[in-house]
């Protein structure tokens, strides 16, 4: 049995590049503004105060265009009034999605984990105060707190007693204003009072690091509709562990924005271990060598080959 | 030509290593931002982003002469980062470029010949770093010989035998964003270096017979350069994206 | 009745105030009042008076120190340098590379080749200054010479990329003769009679052909010490400025190589002392440049190309300021200097730079080198009168 752990669908943490609600263009903008034309072959690459391409835009105009970061408007004053024109300000790839009428930029995926809120991460316990678990969610930041209270049923009795360097599966629920401001995470869902996506303390298992471009990737991958076949996102890794590791129990898996990864298999009986080594081993290397659909499975079956795991 | 590679470090959130190829400057830049800059807090400013700057030499201590280059790299950089996007005021980009590979500086030598080895360094790890930019630019090197023969990146040997030197770096939309001229040479001189450095960097053919020499026409633009650095790294990120298109 | 009737009803406070507190308050929006000429006939006025290309008074005082080889003080407007010039000898048995490094410039051939003995000699010359150091810079910004500067704190960033600005010029500019640093010695002839009589052979420095070679016993180093005084904006035009006063001003005592004693003597005969002969008179002037739109780094507008910024240069939206004060430089990011010297009436540019932002394009710094050739014509008045 497999049972991939997957956090719930969400507009902000599981949407392609964390579209920022705030810009949103009047519905027939860019119709007047932009021109119809033919359309480009490959995706552009935009650079610093590089138009965006008028033709690659959405055109449904019944709808807010929505603009990703790395993406803002800017007004040209010009004789005829003012004129309106899309520019990038960081580099990137172009992505446009039609379906949700959105334009954003892909850019450079391997950096430092910036907390935002509704993000899930994978934290762990520094110490614990009287109303907080202190928690590091990236090295060399001040801590994150995490309320001793804030767990699903959780009263002054019942709470969990977390011991340091134990790892908790949470959601960053406010990221606090201007600087020195305190991370909160928690660890239920605001509007239910419960622990959906499987948050709450992990035990056992191990945790990974990965990018966080590989952990974004991982999160959207798992979020796809099951009966999706396809490899989403050029991930096949996880699909084809899942295959593979099926006969030993299958394996649970928590990706956290944070560039962590937490996987147990604790239902594999004496070859837990190296499942769970295996698992890790391939999530590091399709990350670290950026590895096709293609060469992905070949990995899979090599690292199991070599882990004894499948004869 | 040695193409410069982006996003190389895994630590710092952004990277550069930019070798050039004439002159022999082989530089390693990383940008975190935005940072909290805790010291400092007083001397932020409360509505941007503080960008600073260090040069590291390879062999000494930073002295005198990274002092004044550092502030010449903040003064451009500051102008071209958008400090006020979200996340960034108050806060700090800081900029280290190690100086890797190339001759030695001494006391007292001019920083010029270096000057656009620091600039293109610095600007790639900056784009590898995500931090928003309102333009991005290059920068070239001229030396004037004693016939007055204009010459593209003189190596450091030649560049002391000049009678004049000139560091441009030209926005992406044309601006002359920074010059750094030293020598003697009049006013005609110096227009003519600049015209050579807007084709250069802009990689616009020049109709002007003077300043087309010694370089084939198939010798890229400095920004083409650039963007072409930047793309090469993109696509690789999203090599998986490509893929499925 | 009447008295505790008017304190009771004191006057509504007045809703204009005093332009000191208005500059206070809105510095940009000040200046730029200042500046927007009132009708477009009329010239832009600087909030300190000034027109937009005019430098501030300034004055030159030469041989101050008493105790230094060369001093000279420098201010402008507000701004006071202090330069003193201070001459220490440096042996060549000191220099540890020197019997290497002296030995390929003799067998240079290029040398003897060269067509242009000048040339060549220039160019020798500057690499003797540089390689060994022989003109040592350091300014240093005196505490309380402004606002924000605290006593004690090792030297700061702007301090130390002035000395470096100032050593790179000097540098440049080959403003020092390596020749005018030179002690030489020329050995007697043992062979010849003159050797019986040492005391004339050393005095005398004539070329003695058929002996051994001339060589070269010390060099004078020169530490060059700035102090700025009082910093009210444009510290390198001032610092420049008393630097090369000091230089013109500076006397090298006769020295010579004492071969009994193994030593270096100089003379205290000021009679005898010798002045540097110095290359050309380099003038800094610096410029910054203020844009009319405070609010530019606010504002969601496409920044113009270059071109398109060119033709729109009818609605004036920026003023390029000469010599810049204190007030000024701290609303302006963008900075322009120009270094010219002047041979037979021809200008020439020694450096010039431009970093800080994309308003002044070569246009304006063709202007910027016409407004510099001015001033050096009033600097070097200013120079010559003391």
């Amino acid at each position: 049995m497999q049972s991939v752990t997957r956090p719930p669908q969400n507009n902000h943490s599981d949407t392609a590049l964390n579209l920022d609600p705030t810009i949103l263009l009047p519905p027939g903008y860019y119709q007047h503004t932009y021109m119809q034309s033919g359309n480009m072959s490959a995706p552009a690459v935009l650079l610093p105060s590089d138009e965006v391409p008028r033709d690659n835009l959405p055109t449904d105009n019944s709808n807010p265009l929505r603009l990703g970061p790395g993406l803002r408007i800017l007004s040209q004053p010009s004789s005829k009034g003012s004129d309106h024109v899309l520019t990038a300000t960081q580099a990137g790839m172009l992505s446009i999605d039609a379906k949700r009428n959105a334009a954003s930029l892909l850019t450079f995926p391997n950096r430092r984990y910036i907390p935002t809120v509704n993000d899930f991460v994978i934290a762990q316990i520094h110490h614990s105060s009287a109303d907080f678990f202190h928690c590091v969610i990236t090295p060399h930041t001040p801590h994150a707190l995490l309320g001793q209270l804030s767990f699903e049923g959780a009263s002054k009795k019942t709470r969990p007693m977390l011991k340091q360097g134990e790892m908790v599966y949470a959601r960053v629920q406010s990221v606090g204003v201007g600087a020195g401001a305190e991370v909160e995470l928690t660890c239920v869902s605001a509007a239910t009072g419960k622990a959906e996506g499987g948050m709450g303390p992990l035990s056992g298992g191990m945790v990974f690091d990965v990018s966080t471009g590989m952990a974004a990737r991982l999160i959207r991958a798992s979020s796809a509709p099951v009966e999706n076949t396809d490899p989403i996102e050029g991930l096949v890794v996880l699909s084809e562990l899942g295959r593979k590791l099926e006969s030993l129990g299958g394996f649970e898996i928590a990706v956290g924005r944070n560039g962590k990864v937490w996987v147990d298999c604790s239902d594999a009986a004496e070859g837990a271990v190296k499942a769970t080594i295996a698992i890790g081993r391939c999530l590091q290397e399709t990350d670290q060598q950026n590895l096709h659909a293609h060469d992905q499975k070949k990995l899979v079956t090599k690292v199991l080959r070599e882990l004894k795991l499948v004869s | 030509m040695v193409s410069p590679i982006l996003s190389q470090l895994n630590r710092p959130d952004g990277s550069a290593a930019y070798k050039c190829p004439a002159t022999g400057y082989n530089i390693l830049g990383a940008v975190n931002g935005p940072v909290e800059l805790p010291a400092r807090r007083d001397a932020l400013k409360p509505e941007e982003a503080t960008v600073e700057v260090f040069v590291k030499p390879g062999t000494t201590t930073a002295g005198v002469a990274e002092r004044y280059v550092e502030g010449i790299l903040r003064s451009v950089l500051g102008k071209v980062v958008l400090g006020r996007e979200k996340g960034f005021p108050r806060r700090g980009v800081i900029i280290t470029l190690a100086i890797a590979g190339g001759e030695n500086m001494d006391r007292g030598d001019s920083y010029l010949t270096i000057l656009p080895s620091l600039l293109h360094a610095a600007l790639l790890s900056m784009i590898s770093a995500s931090v928003p930019l309102s333009m991005t630019f290059s920068a070239a090197l001229f030396g004037v010989t004693k016939t007055g023969d204009i010459v593209r990146d003189p190596s450091p040997t030649a560049a002391k035998a000049s009678v004049s030197l000139h560091v441009f770096a030209i926005s992406s939309k044309g601006h002359l964003l920074l010059n750094e001229s030293e020598g003697r040479f009049d006013f005609d001189t110096w227009e003519l270096v600049h015209q050579r450095a807007l084709s250069v960097c802009q990689g616009t053919a020049s109709a002007d017979g003077d300043v087309t020499m010694g370089e084939g026409a198939a010798s890229a633009s400095l920004h083409g350069l650039i963007r072409e650095a930047v793309e090469d790294q993109i696509y690789s990120d999203y090599a998986y994206k490509l893929d499925s298109i | 009745m009447a008295s505790s009737a008017t304190t009771g009803n004191p006057m509504p406070p007045s809703l204009s105030m005093p332009p000191s507190q208005f500059a206070r308050l809105q510095p940009h929006a000040y200046l730029r009042a200042h500046l927007s000429p009132p009708s477009s006939d009329q010239p832009s006025v600087r909030a300190n008076g000034r027109a937009t290309s005019q430098f501030r008074v300034t004055s030159v005082n030469t041989g101050s120190l008493t105790h230094a080889n060369g001093s000279a003080v420098v201010r402008i407007g507000d701004t006071t340098a202090v330069c003193g010039v201070r001459a220490e000898l440096l042996h060549t048995s000191d220099i540890s590379s020197w019997g290497v490094s002296q030995a390929p410039s003799k067998q240079n051939p290029t040398n003897t080749n060269e067509a242009k003995d000048s040339k060549s000699e220039d160019e020798d010359d500057q690499g003797q200054i540089q390689d060994l150091n022989l003109l040592v810079p350091n300014l240093s910004l005196s505490t309380g010479c402004a606002p924000g500067l605290t006593p004690g704190a090792p030297p700061s960033a702007l301090a130390q990329s002035l000395s470096h600005q100032i050593l790179s010029l000097l540098h440049t500019t080959n403003l020092v003769r390596a020749d005018d640093l030179r002690i030489w010695y020329q050995p007697p002839n043992f062979d010849s009679e003159e050797f019986h009589n040492p005391g004339e052979g050393m005095e005398v420095d004539t070329e003695q052909s058929g002996g051994p070679e001339r060589e070269i016993k010390a060099f004078w180093v020169l530490y060059i010490d700035i102090m700025i005084l009082s910093m009210a904006g444009n510290a390198f035009d001032a610092a420049w400025a008393s630097v090369l006063a000091a230089l013109r001003d500076t006397k090298l005592p006769n020295a010579w190589w004492d071969d009994d004693n193994e030593t270096i003597l100089c003379s205290d005969d000021f009679a005898e002392a010798h002045r540097l002969t110095l290359r050309g008179l380099p003038i800094a002037s610096s410029f910054c440049c203020f844009e009319g739109d405070a609010a530019a780094g606010w504002r969601a507008n496409v920044i113009p190309d270059a071109e398109e910024q060119k033709k729109k240069k009818g609605s004036q939206q920026k003023w390029i300021l000469a010599d810049p004060d204190g007030y000024e430089e701290g609303l302006t990011q963008e900075r322009a200097c120009v270094v010219v010297d002047k041979e037979n009436g021809k200008t020439i540019i020694v450096k010039m730079e431009k970093h800080g932002g994309w308003n002044v394009d070569s246009d304006d710094l063709r202007k910027l080198v016409d407004v510099s050739s001015q001033r050096w014509d009033d600097l070097k008045q200013a120079l010559e009168q003391c």
